[in-house]
């Protein structure tokens, strides 16, 4: 056994993963795997229609099946529960949204109904029993023509527009005027998809008719948001809702809004007599009805240019597509305003932002949450400029970054980036991928005819958000700040056991909270013991606890790191008397019987067991003066943040900026129009490192999903609200067949806002969607085709191409030249 | 999901006769390919039951019909609903006679909205699919329509 002395030793180290040893052998606990007697299966019935009235809903042969125990309808359900809290205002607070449909459908997939049987296969045969007719209403499936309110989907709220802000900060006008070019871009578009998780959904709900308690096994990844959620709407205290999730296979922000399905299933339970209830969704299911990313389109855009081709204004406006039911949004309305300028210096713009609801899939925060959206438009921005300004795509990005002796650089929102070096993270990547010869073959390869193209994607992923920026959304939100908890204690033997709030889902939470506890302890990680997964009983978690929007390594971490230090100071304290020496004499390290603290002075020792043993179960020699000693420490680490300027929607919104830059190489099949990535490099920058094979890791797992999103998964609907890519044959995630080989880069710039120095990581900001949209329109500008949508597949250029050459292109971009 | 048929064909027969048969379920029904039965619930409503089989995906169709102009001797129109796994399906048939010599001269024209699942496992199939029902459909019009004196013929 390996032995640290100074602590600080264990952060930082490539330390494999604690997790691996039962993930790789298929010991991991899923949802799936917990088997409970007694268990009843539901199934959904589900709209076939993205908008319609329900008519009627027959259950009586479903129900009439041997071995089905239940059926439930909206209708039914509506009376005894509360319509889900809305987090928008008015109108969009007026929303009625329950887990079943009420009265009519408003997506395709929308469940109408659950029956419950004795197997999941007895249930799959009653739903299919289950006869709901329907009257067809016009749907409406793209965002501008639902806020023309001309088929609504909520009459209650009356209009399909969830919310509308403009975000303004500077002079527009007067850089527009002032400019020396001025480029008008008509319309882009960032299309929608979803990262998928290998593992779908999966509640097991048992409503206790003996404890009058609804206990969850799930895989849900914000607990603490949804139990928010589901106590509200099932009328029921909320702590007597237990939430457990052990190992979750992905949840990429997906999982979080599972809370309409939790509900169904412990009404289930209650309707069977407290009977579990298991619901475990398909993969169509999940694909066409868990939740989306959100779809966005960019309305006239306006980019102020000095003589260099700096940008001094950005003006545009926004109309965000929510789906059916906004749920964890309108946040997203707020939430891309972390990252207000990207790595950009500009300080004028306005932002015209807009919500809409249309007849599809809700959305979810999907990894990259509403900021890739916004960074992909920066990104199309600045390089769409740069080539009209017939500027270096790499000369555009260094004549605009934020510069490195700005930090922390204060945003034109009053955001507060922490620290970053975005020419040095260029430099690394340029270096990596062979800049000059690539440009050399590119060179060569025009000539040939060929349609290769570089891109540069530079992106920025906030960490830890400042959940008052809710109230720029609502002021009437009760949320601001950010917390986490977590607990550390020496148990009644002495094992170090910690407790956290998160809920893992492949991010090595284990790991690298052991790191911590070791530093801070100075011992092996081994010798400690972190807690799979969350669970409400442990009583570590706050209102926000979970895992989502990059944030373990700040938020998670630092209520590790504090409970530790509470244990290390209780131990000292504790060592001191049993010791009989001073708390400064007091060092912790290993010993011949294990973990110890022991008197520098003296040389005599006490190991973990023997403090453990006084303070628990021979308390009698405890002086009273010792009795607060617990060895058993619960910290909660709060972020340093004030609620915003509501107004002004001014303040900061999240407390780390991690950075990523990739640049790709890619040629367009003049034959096939088959776009192949030829070289690709990401370089990442999270501050300080906690585990190197982690973030790397992180790395790889956002780059993969950031070219499936960029080049294989798009979720296409038709005019009436059909998904027509419900099945893997149709929305094909990627998988390790067609990943390009990665060149991996690292920069390091500490943060000042976080104890150690770490930011949150792991979204990625989709780096990917920006770097293969300026790749592609590298390789296609001049054929005169701007990219201006995010998803590019062999099928878009090539209707891209033709056209051009049939003169049918849209005239996308126009430059003012006032020099 | 929309798929949209249209033509014409010529009957010796008279506009009134073409009418009559098109606007009675009891001949009408079972001209609908792959029929099973019906159930008339009244002068303008009836249900039919079809097989569907499209490529893995098989079950049978209930389908709502409704006679819902009726014009004699000029025009017919149905509407119908229906589910099947996978999918709904609402569809608009119409039939426009015009007196031809001694026949009758048959337009038709028709739209089949597809909604659900069925739209996303098969919806490369669904088209020609759907085409190819419409064709069978009328070819067996055709022929129920062709006089009983050439029948014999």
């Amino acid at each position: 056994m390996s032995k640290s002395n100074n602590g600080d030793n264990w952060v930082g180290k490539p330390l494999p993963r604690k997790e691996e040893q039962r993930l790789l052998r298929g010991r991991g606990k899923f949802a799936d795997d917990i088997k409970m007697r007694d268990t009843l299966y539901l199934r959904f019935v589900r709209s076939p229609y993205a908008h319609a009235k329900i008519v009627s809903v027959d259950v009586s042969a479903a129900e009439a099946l041997p071995g089905v125990a239940a059926s439930l309808t909206g209708a039914e359900l509506a009376p005894h529960v509360q319509p889900f809290i809305q987090i928008g205002p008015d109108p969009a607070a007026k929303i009625k949204d329950y887990a079943l449909a009420v009265g009519k459908v408003r997506y395709q997939g929308e469940p109408v109904a659950a029956v419950i049987g004795e197997s999941p296969s007895l249930a799959d045969d009653a739903a299919e029993l289950i006869q709901v007719e329907y009257e067809a209403l016009d749907p409406v499936v793209d965002a501008e023509e639902a806020l023309k309110d001309k088929s609504i989907l909520h009459e209650d709220a009356g209009t399909n527009r969830v919310w509308n802000g403009v975000f303004e900060y500077g002079d527009v006008e007067k850089a527009l005027a002032d400019a020396a070019y001025v480029v008008n871009i008509d319309k882009m578009h960032f299309h929608r998809f979803s990262s998928t998780p290998l593992e779908n959904n999966v509640i097991i709900a048992q409503w206790d008719p003996k404890d009058e308690r609804i206990y969850y096994s799930c895989n849900n990844s914000f607990p603490s948001f949804a139990i928010q959620f589901l106590s509200a709407h099932l009328n029921v205290h909320i702590d007597r809702i237990r939430v457990q999730t052990a190992d979750i296979g992905g949840s990429f922000g997906i999982k979080i809004t599972s809370y309409p399905q939790m509900a169904v299933c412990a009404l289930a339970s209650k309707k069977c007599g407290g009977r579990p209830v298991k619901w475990v969704e398909t993969r169509t299911e999940h694909i066409i009805s868990s939740a989306h990313g959100n779809e966005r389109t960019f309305r006239d855009t306006k980019v102020a240019l000095d003589k260099n081709g700096v940008i001094t204004a950005i003006a545009s406006r926004h109309i965000d597509d929510c789906g059916a039911y906004p749920r964890y949004e309108p946040l997203g309305c707020v939430i891309w305003a972390q990252v207000f300028p990207g790595v950009y210096r500009f300080k004028n713009a306005r932002i015209d932002f807009s919500q809409a609801m249309t007849n599809k899939c809700p959305v979810g925060p999907n990894r990259g949450y509403s900021r890739m959206q916004h960074l992909w438009f920066l990104e199309r921005v600045v390089d769409i400029c740069a080539h009209e300004l017939d500027i270096p795509p790499d000369e555009m990005r260094l004549r605009n970054y934020i510069l490195p002796e700005e930090f922390p650089y204060t945003t034109p929102n009053g955001n507060l980036y922490d620290s970053g070096d975005y020419p040095k993270m260029l430099q690394v990547a340029k270096g990596l991928i062979g800049w000059d010869a690539w440009k050399q073959k590119q060179a060569a390869a025009r000539k040939e005819g060929r349609l290769l193209g570089i891109g540069i994607g530079t992106t920025l992923d906030s960490g830890t958000n400042n959940f008052g920026q809710s109230q720029i959304i609502n002021p009437h939100a009760p949320f601001s700040g950010n917390s986490q908890g977590a607990n550390c204690k020496l148990d009644i033997y002495g094992e170090v056991v910690v407790a956290v709030g998160s809920c893992p889902q492949g991010q090595g939470h284990e790991t690298t909270a052991a790191q911590v506890v070791a530093d801070v302890l100075n011992i092996h990680p081994d010798l400690i013991t972190v807690r799979t997964g969350f669970d409400t009983e442990r009583n570590v978690h706050t209102g926000f606890s979970g895992t989502y929007a990059s944030q373990f390594a700040v938020s998670g971490l630092s209520a590790v790191h504090g409970a530790a230090q509470k244990l290390r100071a209780e131990m000292k304290r504790l060592g001191a008397y049993l010791l009989e020496t001073k708390e400064d004499d007091v060092e912790f390290g290993m010993g011949k019987q294990g973990p110890e603290v022991r008197a520098k002075s003296s040389g005599k020792s006490v190991n973990y067991w023997g403090l453990a043993n006084i303070v628990n179960v021979n308390s009698a020699v405890l002086p009273t003066e010792m009795h607060d000693v617990t060895l058993n420490c619960r910290y909660i680490w709060r972020a340093p943040f004030q609620v915003p300027d509501k107004v002004k929607k001014y303040g900061r919104l999240t407390l780390t900026y991690a950075a990523q830059l990739h640049i790709a190489v890619i040629e367009i099949d003049r034959e096939t129009f088959i776009p192949r990535i030829l070289d690709y490099v990401a370089v990442d920058d999270c501050g300080t490192v906690i585990n190197p094979p982690i973030v790397e890791g992180q790395v790889y797992g956002a780059t993969a999903h950031g070219i499936g999103a960029a080049l294989m998964e798009t979720c296409v609907y038709d005019a009436v609200g059909n998904m027509l890519t419900s099945t893997f044959s149709d929305y094909v995630p990627i998988t390790a067949v067609n990943m390009p080989t990665v060149k991996y880069g690292h920069t390091e710039t500490p943060s000042p806002h976080s104890y150690s120095g770490a930011k949150g990581m792991g979204e990625g900001g989709a780096a990917p969607v920006h770097t293969i949209s300026a790749a592609l329109q590298d390789a296609l500008y001049d054929q005169g085709i701007f990219i201006d949508d995010s998803f590019n597949n062999a099928d878009s250029i090539f209707r891209a191409i033709v056209q051009k050459e049939n003169g049918q292109a849209r005239n996308l971009v126009k430059m003012e030249r006032r020099a | 999901m929309a798929i949209k048929f249209s033509g014409e064909f010529e009957v010796k027969r008279t506009p009134e006769e073409v009418y009559d048969f098109l606007t009675d379920p009891a001949k009408f029904a079972p001209l609908l390919p792959d029929y099973q039965g019906m159930s008339v619930q009244d002068a303008t409503h009836f249900t039919v039951k079809v097989n569907v089989g499209i490529s893995y995906i098989k079950g049978t169709a209930e389908v709502k019909m409704e006679l819902a102009q009726a014009e004699r001797p000029n025009r017919a129109q149905y509407k119908g609903q229906g589910s099947v796994a996978g999918g709904n399906v609402s569809l608009v048939a119409g039939f426009d006679l015009k007196p031809n010599g001694d026949g009758t001269t048959v337009g038709w024209q028709g739209e089949a909205q597809i909604f659900g699942r069925l739209t996303s496992v098969a919806g490369g199939l669904l088209e020609p699919l759907g085409k190819k029902q419409v064709q069978k459909l009328i070819d067996g019009l055709q022929k129920a329509l062709i006089p009983a004196s050439e029948m014999a013929g």
